[in-house]
């Protein structure tokens, strides 16, 4: 799954490098016009191309500053780290020098903040942190903040960007898709709103759990979002796909979600929804 | 291909969250190869059994190894280091029960393992009966919210 996904845009091209704004180096390369592009202009621009209007891949600092009132985030304060289910050498040390590298503790991070002084709980994934992919931290994190928002009877915000479950911590990474799910029957119950922010790009056990369940699906123009990789879907049933196939605009015109939403007007968005929400009860 | 269109992410989540609040007993159980998420979808259970020999894994040994060590041929030492057998899911608390698989004759071994398919089902049921609607829900929420174990750091 994970895999087949990097190699989305150029299905041709032997290209391994995906759009992502690392935080060091002054210049960064445009995965879709290939204009090499001065960070600080990439910045101002809300991490999208001055030059074809890609949208580049957020680290969550850019997110939060992006969406959440300034000085109102508040990290939950749940620290937790996987136990290595499968017994594999390499996968804590790879996750030490992850979060050296990212600055992140894991693939999320969740907490209350303000979008224009609403108070919102709020869930940001990252693809910098292998692939924003899905153990149990990241499940357990997610779960908590739901009962966050249960508890404090706030409208919960995900912005979603990952592979899928992650593959290093096996079936139990399978076991955080049904975590998540029963968690959001919850909220579902206590009649909160759950808007689900689809970024590119979102895939595998995260499209196929929290992300396709919210009351309101939003996302991001040319975000590329699925379940199973093209290539695997394609030698499946043996056909071509689609022009488009598992584009948001493609999946906007087949019902799966809500509305497209430039990154500039996001936040506006997201608070109007909560005010329609709001006015409904 | 029209099925395809969307894919199956969101029938996935669909049937999951439907799954769990269902308000009666559920029982699920993996007679041979259960896998990813579509297997995951019909597995929201307040019992999940598993054969003996069945499996249960994130994904197939193959998509593992391709995944997780850029080669799909590793199939062998993926399916080692996947924890996908009942015994390892019975150990990781994933999985129930175990329900014994009887050697030999097939239709011997196949008439053994529907009797006791039948006993624990009537089991699981009977123990149920005593539980008011709400309580068998949130008996299967909690053994879901409780998946998978953590350090606090
Ligand atoms: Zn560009």
């Amino acid at each position: 799954m994970i895999v087949d996904k990097m190699k989305k845009r150029e299905p041709s091209a032997k290209n391994k490098n995906v759009t992502i704004d690392i935080p060091v180096g002054k210049w960064a390369k445009c995965d879709n016009c290939k204009e090499i592009i001065y960070k600080d202009v990439l910045k101002e621009n809300l991490s999208i191309c001055p030059n074809c209007g890609h949208y580049f891949r957020m680290h969550i600092n850019k997110r939060l500053k992006l969406i959440i009132d300034d000085g109102t985030y508040k990290r939950f304060d749940i620290n937790i780290e996987t136990t290595n289910p499968l017994e594999l050498e390499e996968y804590p040390k790879k996750l030490k020098s992850l979060r050296e590298k990212t600055g992140l503790q894991e693939a999320v991070a969740c907490g209350t903040g303000k979008i224009k002084g609403e108070e919102i709980v709020i869930c940001i994934m990252d693809s910098g942190f292998l692939m924003g992919s899905m153990g149990v931290v990241v499940g357990e994190k997610i779960t908590y903040a739901i009962e966050q928002a249960i508890e404090k009877k706030l409208p919960l915000v995900i912005f979603s960007v990952s592979g899928g479950a992650r593959m290093q911590e096996g079936i139990i990474s399978l076991m955080q898709m049904a975590k998540t799910t029963a968690a959001l029957t919850k909220l579902d119950k206590a009649g909160l709103l759950y808007i689900s922010v689809l970024t590119d790009p979102t895939y595998g056990g995260v499209t196929a759990s929290f992300a396709s369940l919210g009351d309101i699906i939003l996302a991001e123009p040319g975000a590329m979002i699925g379940f199973a990789g093209q290539r695997v879907i394609s030698q499946t049933i043996g056909e071509t796909l689609p022009e488009g196939f598992q584009t948001s605009e493609f999946l906007l015109e087949h019902g799966f979600i809500d509305k497209i939403v430039e990154r500039k007007d996001l936040k506006d968005t997201i608070y109007k929804l909560i005010q329609f929400h709001k006015e409904g009860k | 291909m029209e099925q395809k269109k969307e894919d199956s992410g969101e029938a996935i989540a669909k049937s999951m969250f439907e799954m769990a609040r269902l308000k009666v007993p559920i029982i699920s159980i993996v007679i041979g190869e259960g896998s990813s998420g579509g297997a995951l979808a019909i597995a929201i259970a307040n019992k999940v059994f598993m054969l003996e020999n069945s499996i249960y894994s994130i994904l197939s040994p193959e998509g593992f190894s391709s995944i997780l060590w850029k080669d799909s041929s590793k199939t062998k030492e993926a399916a080692e280091k996947m924890k996908l057998t009942a015994k390892d899911l019975y150990e990781l608390n994933v999985i129930d029960k175990i329900i014994k698989e009887p050697n030999g004759d097939e239709e011997e071994s196949f008439r053994k393992i529907s009797q006791n398919l039948k006993k624990e089902i009537k089991s699981v049921i009977s123990e149920m009966n005593d539980n008011s609607l709400e309580e068998i829900v949130e008996d299967r929420y909690l053994k879901f919210r409780n998946m998978g174990d953590f350090i606090n750091i």
